[in-house]
C-alpha cells in the first residue's frame, strides 16, 4: 500500500472540487456559506499546526490530521461535529496512526493553555469519544499519503535541492486548502516545484516535458495555490470567528436565501 | 449523533447498514437481559454469537456466525478491542491493525469483513473471515495426538501460501513482525478449506519513513521467532526479521518442535536475549564478521562481549541433523537460507517462491489439508475450542463447574441446531480459566444455552478431549496460552508489552 498509491484507498477516495465544496444542510441552515466552510477548515489546520507545535510531532502528522478534518467534513456537518473539537481529535487519531502517539491528557493540557475561549476548551473525555465518531467518519480508512516523500525524490531528480525549504513550505501551505482530497499527492507536490521554479525563475520546462505530466493538471493546482495566497491576506481572526460564530446560532434565526 | 446514541458499521463492505439508535442499553444488556436477542446492539443482532476463542491484553475474541443473507451461516471471528485502561482511547494496536487491513486484500491475508464501534461503552470490534485452525495447533495435533509428521505436500503448501502471502505484506511495505505459528491461520471446511491466512496486524506496519526508528515501538516478535539482529539490538530493522520466523516455522513445521525454544527474559523493557541467542548458535555456530558485516555494529554484540563473543560454539550438530534433513535437499537449501544470519543475505519471500523446493514434486497446492499422495491418511484437525458460557460482554453467563460435556450431550435445543449443523463438532474448552463467576440472567442463561446446545452433541473423534481428569499441567499450558492470543490463536509466549 505504501508502495502503491494507485490501489490505495487514499486514491479511491479522490474527490471533485464540486463534491468537496458541499455544505452540509445542517451548516447551511444556520447561514453557513462556502467561504464560510473554507475559512472554518482553514482556521481548523492552522489550529492543529499550533497544537501539534506544542505537543512537538512532525509535519506529518500534522498533514495526516489536516486530512482527516477534511475528510470528516466531506461526510459530516461542522453543526454535528464541532470543529473545535473534531480538530484537536484528528490530531489525536493521526498521531496514532503514524506511530508518534501523544497522550490524551498532554493534548487536553495544550488545548486549555493555549486557547482561553472555553468554546475550544474540551476534556479528554469529549476527545476520547470524538476519536471513535472520527474513525467512524472516515469509514475506518487511516493511511494518508503526502506529496512530502514525492517532492524530495522530484527535487534530487532535477537537481534543484535548493528549492527544498522554499517547495516543503508550499507543500505546507497547501493543507490550508482541500487540494490533499481531490489531487494525487505527487501532482500537489510538483505544482509546488513549479511555483518555486518560477519565483526562483528557473527554466524547468524541459524537466516537467520529460515527466510526461499532464501539464494542465500542474497549471491549475499552481493557479489555486496562488489564487489561494491572494485570499488568505484578506482573511483575519474577525472573519473567522464571525463564521464560526454561526454555527452557534439556532437555525431558526436565520434566513434562508 | 450524540455520543452514546450510535452504533456504526464499515460501509464499503457487506450489506450491513451502519448507524442504528437503539443500542443505549446495549451494555445494559447483560445485566438486565430480559430478552438477549432484543436488546443488543443492532449490528450483533445481525449475528449469532457462539461463544469465545480467545482473551489477550486488548480484549476478548468471540466466534459468531452470520444471521442473514447473503453470507447466512458464515463464520466469522470477532475481536473485542476494550478502551484501553490508560484512558487513552481506541488502542493503537487496534489502529494499526485496521489501518492495514483496511488497505490490502489478498487470498493469504486474513479479511476483516466489518468494523463496528459502540459508542455506549467505547468498545470496538473487528469482524475477520473465521478460520478453524492456525499451524499451532496443527502442529500441536501431530505432536501429541496423531504421532507422526506432517505429510510432505501439506507443509509445502502451507509454507508456499504463507511466502505468498507474506511476499504481498512485503512488496506493500508491511513487516508483520509478529510471525509465530499461532498467528498463522488455515480454513476449515468450505470454499477456501485448506488455505493459509495470515493474521494478527496488531505488531505490523509499514515501513517506508518510519517517523522513528522502528525499536522504539518496544521489542517485539515473541521471541522463539525473533530474528538475531532483533535480539542483537538492531535499530532499523527490515521485512528479513519476518523470513526469519517463516524459516522457524517452517522448521517446526518439519520437526513438530519450536527450532529455538530459548527462555525469555522479561525484566527490562528491552531485555537482551542471551538464551534465545545460545539456542540459536548452538545450532548455527557463531555469526561472524566475514558471514556477517555489520554484525559488528549491533548494540549488544558490542556491549556484551564477554557472555556472547567469550562462547564457543564449535560442536554443534549442524541444522540438517536438527531438521533430519539431507544437506543437499532442497528444504534444507531453503530452510538454510531463511536462516541466514546476515539480514541483508537472507532469502526474501520473493526470491523462496521461486526456490526449487517448490518445483519438485510434491508441488504445492490451494488446499494444504488434503493428502498429498492418494490413498494417503487424511488427518482430522480438530476444531477450536469455544467457550460457549462467554457473552460479548464477556461475561460468563453459565456456572463454570458445569460440565461441559454431558451438558452438551443432553441438550437439545431445536431452534439453535440448524445454526451449527454445518460446523464440525468442536472440542468442549476446560472451564478453568474461567475468572468471572457470575449469576446468569435468565434471558441469557437461555441464549447461552441454545447455542451450547448445538455446538454439543458429540465429541470430536480426531481428538481425545481435555477434561476436567487432565493433568493441572495441560490446564495451565492452555490458560497460558489463551492470553497470548491473537485472533482467537493461542500462541506460545506471552508477548513483551510494548511501550507506545
Amino acid at each position: 500500500m505504501a508502495a502503491n498509491f494507485w490501489t490505495s484507498s487514499h486514491f479511491k477516495q479522490l474527490m471533485d472540487q464540486e463534491e468537496v465544496d458541499v455544505v452540509h444542510s445542517p451548516d447551511k441552515e444556520k447561514g453557513i456559506t462556502l467561504e464560510d466552510f473554507k475559512i472554518i477548515k482553514m482556521h481548523m489546520a492552522n489550529y492543529i499546526w499550533k497544537l501539534a507545535q506544542q505537543v512537538k510531532v512532525r509535519q506529518r502528522v500534522v498533514a495526516t490530521a489536516v486530512t482527516y478534518m477534511r475528510r470528516v467534513y466531506t461526510r459530516k456537518s461542522m453543526t454535528e461535529y464541532d470543529p473545535r473539537l473534531v480538530a484537536p481529535t484528528c490530531l489525536y487519531l493521526a498521531s496514532k496512526a503514524e506511530e508518534s502517539t501523544v497522550q490524551a491528557r498532554l493534548l487536553v493540557f495544550y488545548i486549555k493553555k493555549i486557547n482561553t475561549d472555553e468554546k475550544y476548551r474540551y476534556e479528554i473525555k469529549d476527545l476520547l469519544e470524538m476519536e471513535m465518531k472520527v474513525l467512524e467518519a472516515l469509514d475506518y480508512y487511516l493511511v494518508v499519503y503526502h506529496p512530502y516523500r514525492a517532492l524530495s525524490q522530484l527535487l534530487q531528480d532535477a537537481g534543484m535541492t535548493d528549492m527544498t525549504h522554499l517547495s516543503w513550505g508550499l507543500v505546507n501551505d497547501t493543507y490550508k486548502m482541500d487540494l490533499i482530497l481531490i489531487y494525487p499527492p505527487y501532482m500537489i507536490a510538483l505544482a509546488c516545484i513549479y511555483i518555486a521554479s518560477v519565483l526562483k525563475e528557473k527554466d524547468t520546462t524541459a524537466w516537467f516535458e520529460e515527466l510526461r505530466v499532464d501539464m494542465n493538471v500542474v497549471k491549475n493546482i499552481s493557479m489555486e495555490i496562488l489564487d489561494f495566497y491572494d485570499n488568505y491576506k484578506t482573511i483575519n481572526e474577525e472573519r473567522t470567528n464571525a463564521a464560526l460564530n454561526k454555527l452557534a446560532l439556532k437555525p431558526s434565526l436565520v434566513k434562508l436565501e | 449523533m450524540s455520543a452514546g446514541s450510535g452504533n456504526s458499521s464499515m460501509s464499503s463492505r457487506g450489506s450491513i447498514g451502519s448507524s442504528t439508535h437503539n443500542n443505549a442499553t446495549a451494555t445494559a444488556n447483560s445485566s438486565s437481559g430480559s430478552n438477549s436477542n432484543s436488546n443488543k446492539p443492532a449490528w450483533l443482532q445481525q449475528y449469532d454469537l457462539i461463544g469465545k476463542i480467545g482473551e489477550g491484553t486488548y480484549g476478548l475474541v468471540f466466534l459468531a456466525r452470520t444471521k442473514s443473507n447473503p453470507n447466512r451461516g458464515k463464520c466469522i471471528a470477532i475481536k473485542k478491542f476494550k478502551q484501553s485502561k490508560d484512558g487513552d482511547g481506541v488502542s493503537p494496536t487496534a489502529i494499526r491493525e485496521i489501518m492495514l487491513l483496511r488497505e490490502i486484500n489478498h487470498e493469504n491475508v486474513v479479511k476483516l469483513v466489518n468494523v463496528h464501534i459502540n459508542h455506549a461503552d467505547m468498545s470496538l470490534y473487528l469482524a475477520f473471515d473465521y478460520a478453524e485452525h492456525d499451524l499451532y495447533e496443527i502442529i500441536r495435533h501431530h505432536r501429541e495426538k496423531v504421532n507422526h509428521s506432517i505429510n510432505q505436500y501439506t507443509i509445502k503448501s502451507l509454507l508456499w501460501q504463507l511466502l505468498n502471502g507474506l511476499n504481498y505484506l512485503h512488496s506493500n511495505w508491511i513487516i508483520h513482525r509478529d510471525l509465530k505459528p499461532s498467528n498463522i491461520l488455515v480454513m476449515g471446511e468450505g470454499e477456501e478449506q485448506g488455505v493459509v491466512k495470515i493474521a494478527d496486524f496488531g505488531l505490523a506496519r509499514i515501513y517506508q519513513a518510519p517517523l522513528k526508528p522502528l525499536s522504539e515501538n518496544g521489542v517485539v516478535v515473541t521471541i522463539w521467532y525473533r530474528a538475531p539482529e532483533l535480539l542483537l539490538g538492531a535499530k532499523h530493522y527490515t521485512s528479513a526479521v519476518d523470513m526469519w520466523a517463516v524459516g522457524c516455522i517452517f522448521a517446526e513445521l518439519l520437526t513438530l518442535k519450536p527450532l529455538f525454544q530459548g527462555a525469555e527474559v522479561k525484566a527490562t523493557p528491552n531485555p537482551f536475549q542471551l538464551d534465545q541467542l545460545d539456542k540459536i548458535f548452538k545450532v548455527l555456530g557463531h555469526p561472524t564478521q566475514e558471514k556477517w558485516p555489520t554484525l559488528v555494529n549491533l548494540p549488544h554484540w558490542q556491549s556484551d562481549q564477554q557472555h556472547i563473543q567469550g562462547r564457543k560454539y564449535s560442536d554443534n550438530p549442524g541444522l540438517y541433523s536438527v531438521v533430519h534433513l539431507s544437506q543437499k535437499s532442497p528444504p534444507y537449501d531453503l530452510l538454510s537460507k531463511m536462516l541466514e544470519y546476515d539480514p541483508r543475505k537472507r532469502i526474501t519471500a520473493a526470491q523462496a517462491l521461486e526456490h526449487e523446493y517448490f518445483r519438485i514434486d510434491p508441488l504445492p497446492g490451494r488446499n494444504a489439508l488434503v493428502p498429498g499422495q492418494p490413498g494417503e491418511k487424511v488427518v482430522n484437525y480438530p476444531a477450536r475450542p469455544v467457550d460457549t458460557s462467554t457473552d460479548f460482554e464477556g461475561t460468563a453467563t453459565v456456572q463454570p463447574s458445569q460440565p461441559v460435556s454431558s451438558g452438551n450431550a443432553v441438550s437439545g435445543s431445536v431452534a439453535a441446531a440448524p445454526v451449527v449443523a454445518a460446523r464440525s463438532v468442536p472440542r468442549p474448552m476446560p472451564m478453568v480459566g474461567m475468572q468471572q463467576r457470575v449469576q446468569p440472567p435468565p434471558g441469557m442463561t437461555a441464549f447461552n444455552l441454545a447455542s451450547q446446545a448445538g455446538m454439543g452433541g458429540g465429541m470430536n473423534p480426531g481428538s481425545s478431549i481435555p477434561m476436567r481428569a487432565a493433568a493441572a499441567q495441560a490446564h495451565q499450558q492452555q490458560q497460558l496460552r489463551r492470553k497470548d492470543a491473537g485472533m482467537g490463536m493461542p500462541g506460545y509466549p506471552p508477548p513483551q508489552k510494548r511501550r507506545y
